[in-house]
């Protein structure tokens, strides 16, 4: 059974059928939202049964659309947080990820502006590696960008798409060693972006980005993981009652190959790691439970099977 | 743009220029100081790195009066003064109650203001100066070039006299002889610099 992620939109009226249907089919719902009168339900389904929902869901008015990004947490990397590079392009950016069901973060540089001032100090370093992938967001000069790109990557593990000022091909020829993507033609702009052809230029991103993160998704595949992260959020969802007080909006946060829990450390870890996820199986066996860098968060990351000889 | 008589971007990466274009005429739109510029010559050298703004600035000799923004009906006894904008309320009510004393100024609404037993007339009232633009301009004016300007470029120097502005910025410590390059850049808009 494959599990795709999906979105679906609908009204709020029994759209508890909804969700009953996608657990029974053995899916997971990732992220609910109520907006109104409409909710918008972030999940994975068995491929198969797409057909099922969308015919359960015809009388409500719901709609299933792919969406790629779900079960992704993306660190939109920006260069500061100044009015240069804020509220465009950066959130716009941060934002239509968001629209495709990423959990997008947007981590900005104490040092990241200018040429030769442009530094990248170990907490951020730390912060990037803990997503999936980093999209850095850079200047119009090419002459900057192959300047402070060295600096700027040093250290990171995570797959990198890269958007600056220049055509595509000029980046590809002055960043060496070359980075997973590249977006040509999208570096610093003043005005918000919705017209056609800037829109254009968003879905590009998107595209560059589901393409790095299927390249990941298959790699993953080539060693499968110990368990799957949305299976690990039901689970600690069930388990530990106390992340239902938490406010803020994703207390779980799924990644590709782990799990945000925005608990403390200190209290939580030890429980998390004692958590059974299946007969006799503890968490901790199958997942290392590791301190974050942001704030006192928990970081999951799940063991591929070749590494617990298990997979449950 | 056709405010402006002259609006150059110079940089050695052509699209790299481009892009400042637009930057260009986005912020300076968003802060409406098109009407203020008549030429502007902006160039940008990322290898060195040096952003250098130079321009001539248009002169504004409009102040805005109290008759401007809010009409005055004389009553017997007093005087009803009917404001349509409320941007310059405030100082205008600063000047009322520093000319007449607070006693004799009333505010019942936003957009009403009553002048009891005030000596004067209202054509004097409507003729009250209440803000002048050209003051807050060479602020503005750094500012936006603040924003223009690549990030990170925090080391400046600026003249900003009443007819010309120069507006220099770089990471590194600026070169001794940049006025020779202020200079050539007047030049291009046919004008010497202040």
């Amino acid at each position: 059974m494959t599990l795709v992620p999906v979105t679906y939109k609908g009204g709020i009226y029994q759209h508890d059928i909804i969700i009953d249907l996608i657990e029974d089919l053995g899916g997971y719902i990732i992220q609910k939202h109520i907006i109104a009168a409409e909710v918008v339900l972030q999940c994975f389904v068995p491929r198969e049964d797409i057909d099922l929902i969308r015919e359960v869901s015809r009388p409500l008015f719901g709609e299933v659309t792919d969406s790629p990004l779900v079960g992704t947490e993306i660190a939109i990397v920006s260069m500061s947080l100044e009015i240069h590079h804020l509220p465009h392009p950066s959130c716009d950016i941060a934002e239509y990820v968001r629209r495709l069901g990423a959990k997008s973060n947007m981590v900005s540089l104490a040092r990241g502006p200018g040429k030769r001032i442009a530094g990248l100090n170990d907490e951020e370093r730390d912060v990037i590696n803990e997503h999936d992938i980093a999209v850095y967001l850079l200047g119009n000069f090419e002459t900057c960008i192959e300047y402070k790109m060295p600096t700027l990557r040093r250290g990171i593990e995570v797959p990198i798409v890269l958007c600056g000022g220049p055509a595509i091909d000029v980046l590809r020829k002055i960043i060496d060693p070359p980075v997973d993507g590249y977006v040509g033609n999208v570096g610093r702009f003043m005005r918000r972006t919705k017209e056609a052809d800037q829109l254009d230029k968003m879905d590009e991103i998107i595209a560059e980005i589901t393409r790095v993160l299927e390249k990941k998704r298959d790699s993953i595949a080539k060693d499968p993981l110990s368990v799957s992260p949305a299976r690990l959020m039901g689970v600690i969802h069930e388990k530990v009652p106390e992340i239902l007080d938490v406010t803020s909006p994703t207390p779980l946060t799924v990644q590709m190959a782990g799990l945000r829990v925005k608990l403390p450390y200190d209290t939580f870890a030890e429980r998390l790691r004692k958590i059974e996820v299946e007969d006799g199986v503890p968490l901790g066996e199958i997942a290392e439970v590791l301190p974050s860098r942001m704030r006192d968060y928990i970081l999951v990351r799940v063991l591929p099977s070749s590494e617990t000889n298990m997979v449950v | 743009m056709l405010a402006i008589e002259y609006f150059e971007v110079e940089c050695p990466e052509p699209l790299g220029a481009e892009y400042y274009r637009q930057i260009t005429n986005d912020v300076l739109l968003d802060h409406n100081l098109l009407k203020v510029v008549s030429k502007l010559h902006v160039f940008i050298d990322p290898k060195v790195p040096v952003f250098i703004a130079t321009g001539i600035l248009r002169k504004i000799t409009t102040v805005v009066r109290v008759g401007d923004f809010a009409n005055v009906n004389p009553q017997e006894g007093k005087m009803t003064l009917v404001i349509s904008e409320e941007t310059y309320l405030a100082p205008m009510l600063k000047i009322f109650w520093q000319r007449f004393g607070k006693e004799k100024v009333e505010q019942p609404d936003r957009f009403t203001v009553i002048l009891y037993d005030v000596p004067a007339q209202p054509r004097e009232i409507e003729e009250i100066v209440v803000a002048d633009p050209s003051e807050s301009l060479h602020k503005d004016l750094i500012y936006a070039f603040r924003c223009i300007a690549p990030e990170g470029f925090r080391l400046r120097t600026e003249i900003f006299s009443k007819e010309k502005f120069i507006f220099v910025a770089s990471e590194n410590t600026l070169a001794e002889d940049i006025g020779g390059v202020v200079r050539e850049k007047f030049a291009l808009m046919g004008e010497v610099p202040p």
